[in-house]
């Protein structure tokens, strides 16, 4: 058995791996990353799964439904940390079947996979505790920044984090992008990894936050006539039932966090492509709590004042 | 928050626990006191509230069957807090929108043709401070007969007492919604609540971040000291502080926002706006 195939056991264990370990495997990581294109071409069959946000448990959920990597082969579209207990071993199991199967699985970047936003939803506190030190947090953010943009299944449906950009017309505009950055703050990068389409605009709309673009119906529409798709497939909303289709089935939402934060009671799904492209939902529960290795400790009475 | 209790102390302060699925609680004292906790609100059920509530944007995670209720049995007095009532608060008070740091780089950006800018208060900031009714049971049926009458009063709750490390009987904590601001900080409404022999002790607590900009938390606390056989005397204490990031860095405070992600290790650095003080008035 060579060593990735032994970290691959131990991370499917929930076992982190090694802090020289993690940078051996980032340093290949990046080897395959950086020949990928920003529009990352990706073969049917295919599961495309959605935001997992350090949920460990309800990931191996996931893989028992959709089949293990590489029989099964996965595009995942961001946001594999913050938030949940086991962000370190969530994306370094990823990682790792990416090192080890780069064809049978495609990892595209979302906004969470930053440097800024790890800082505070989660990611960061827990690489320092598990390891003492922020150097784990350092190999994988310079991951991130090779990760690609968006994935194109069969020339027919677009796969992206978030949505789409007032700047970007073509898929061709966004192979221009250079993506080896931290998430910018505004620009056709930064839209392609948070926007959200939005039931109450027909064309552009600008979020309250004075940040952040909304798009709606007639956008999706002339985006997936000019670039001659199917449909958008994104993640980023938590969605109750899994998954969400909105503007006559242009655009689905895929989120594949089922009881997300660990009390929102949500199901969570993955959309199954056959090699017609013939789409099945799949539909899952978070893992049950006795799956989770040591249960949760009862927690204190709290004297609150 | 499952908690052992001892039955012991349950008996010598004459209580008694009951769960029955989602729902838990306690009857102490002529009180019933009972929390629920659930899912969050599905998409038909989010579509009914927005009609209901004449919006269309709910935060993205409402627990629309999470309650606390305080039920005053002899008396009718019903206490509850809930995710609907406490949104009709955010619609009413309807606050100007919070602009995020990014919004100042994004004026210069090149918009897109007959672009709408959406204005409501995305942080779902209310001044909800807790439901009440006076409910009457008459065959199995219970009819509200009136509203709560609080009264501004001198009182202060006696949190010296509430300092003193006995027994908790019931506890819980139930969220009555949150929204993680698309990344940009966080807005949660949840209320506490604890049982001791001598009294109960809640917390109802609006907490707000907006990275780099702003923090806002708005607390409601109750305490009810168990009493003889005259009505309970109810105290209701509300304070709202805030402050901008601006202000907490000049004051030596750490800029950045993962410093903050505990309200209640924050709050005294948090300057207070407004603070009052009421009873519940028992009518009899």
């Amino acid at each position: 058995m060579s060593d990735l195939d032994r970290q691959i056991e131990q991370l499917k264990r929930c076992e982190p791996l090694k802090e020289s370990e993690v940078k051996a495997l980032c340093l290949k990581a990046i080897e395959i990353l950086v020949e990928e294109s920003n529009v990352q071409r990706v073969d049917a069959p295919v599961t495309i799964c959605g935001d997992i946000h350090g949920q460990f448990y309800d990931m191996k959920e996931l893989f028992k439904v959709g089949g293990d990597c590489p029989k099964t082969n996965y595009l995942f579209l961001g946001d594999f940390v913050d938030r949940g207990f086991y962000s370190v071993e969530t994306f370094l199991l990823l990682l790792a079947l990416k090192v080890r199967y780069p064809d049978r699985i495609t990892l595209i970047r979302g906004n969470h996979e930053s440097r800024q936003i790890t800082q505070v939803y989660g990611f960061y506190d827990e690489c320092l505790r598990k390891y003492g030190s922020v150097n784990v947090w350092r190999y994988c953010t310079d991951i991130f920044d090779y990760l690609s943009l968006s994935a194109l299944i069969e020339n027919k449906i677009f796969s992206v984090h978030g949505g789409l950009s007032p700047a970007i017309t073509t898929l061709d505009q966004i192979r221009t992008i250079d993506r080896k950055q931290e998430v910018p703050h505004d620009g056709a990068m930064c839209d392609l990894l948070w926007s959200d389409p939005e039931d109450i605009v027909d064309g552009w709309g600008l979020s309250p936050r004075g940040a952040g673009f909304l798009f709606g119906g007639s956008v999706v529409s002339s985006f997936n006539h000019t670039n001659n798709i199917d449909y958008i497939c994104r993640a980023h909303q938590l969605v109750m039932e899994g998954y969400k289709w909105m503007f006559n089935n242009q655009i689905v939402t895929v989120w594949s966090a089922p009881n997300y934060c660990y009390r929102c009671g949500n199901v969570a799904a993955i959309l199954e492509l056959d090699g017609n492209l013939n789409k099945q939902f799949r539909v899952f529960e978070a893992a049950p709590q006795d799956s989770r290795g040591a249960p949760a400790k009862k927690p204190a009475p709290d004297y609150f004042l | 928050m499952e908690l052992e209790v001892d039955e012991n102390d349950l008996k010598a302060a004459g209580a008694e626990i009951f769960v029955d699925g989602g729902r838990r609680g306690i009857r102490i004292h002529g009180w019933l006191i009972e929390s629920r906790r659930n899912s969050i609100l599905n998409s038909s059920n989010v579509q009914e509230w927005e009609k209901k509530l004449v919006t269309s944007h709910l935060p993205e995670m409402v627990f629309g069957e999470n309650a606390l209720i305080l039920k005053h049995l002899s008396s009718g007095t019903k206490i509850h807090f809930n995710a609907f009532d406490a949104l009709c608060g955010w619609k009413q008070e309807a606050l100007p929108p919070v602009e995020v740091p990014a919004a100042a780089k994004w004026k210069f950006r090149s918009k897109p043709f007959e672009e709408i800018i959406l204005d409501y208060d995305y942080t779902f900031t209310t001044p909800y401070c807790g439901s009440g009714a006076i409910e009457i049971h008459k065959d199995l049926i219970s009819e509200q007969t009136g509203d709560l009458r609080w009264e501004d009063c001198k009182e202060q709750i006696d949190l010296v007492a509430l300092a003193s490390k006995e027994p908790i009987l019931f506890y819980d904590e139930v969220v009555l919604y949150e929204d993680e601001l698309a990344d940009n900080g966080v807005s949660l409404l949840t209320v506490k609540v604890r049982v001791m022999p001598s009294s109960w002790f809640l917390l109802l607590q609006f907490w707000l971040r907006v990275d780099g900009v702003l923090i806002r938390l708005r607390e409601t606390r109750m305490h009810c000291v168990f009493g003889g056989s005259t009505n309970p005397v109810v105290l209701r204490e509300s304070c709202w502080r805030e402050s901008t990031f601006q202000a907490l860095s000049a004051k030596g405070h750490p800029f950045d926002s993962a410093a903050y992600n505990d309200p209640n290790i924050i709050s005294q650095k948090l300057p207070i706006v407004k603070r009052a003080t009421q009873k519940l008035v028992f009518s009899s």
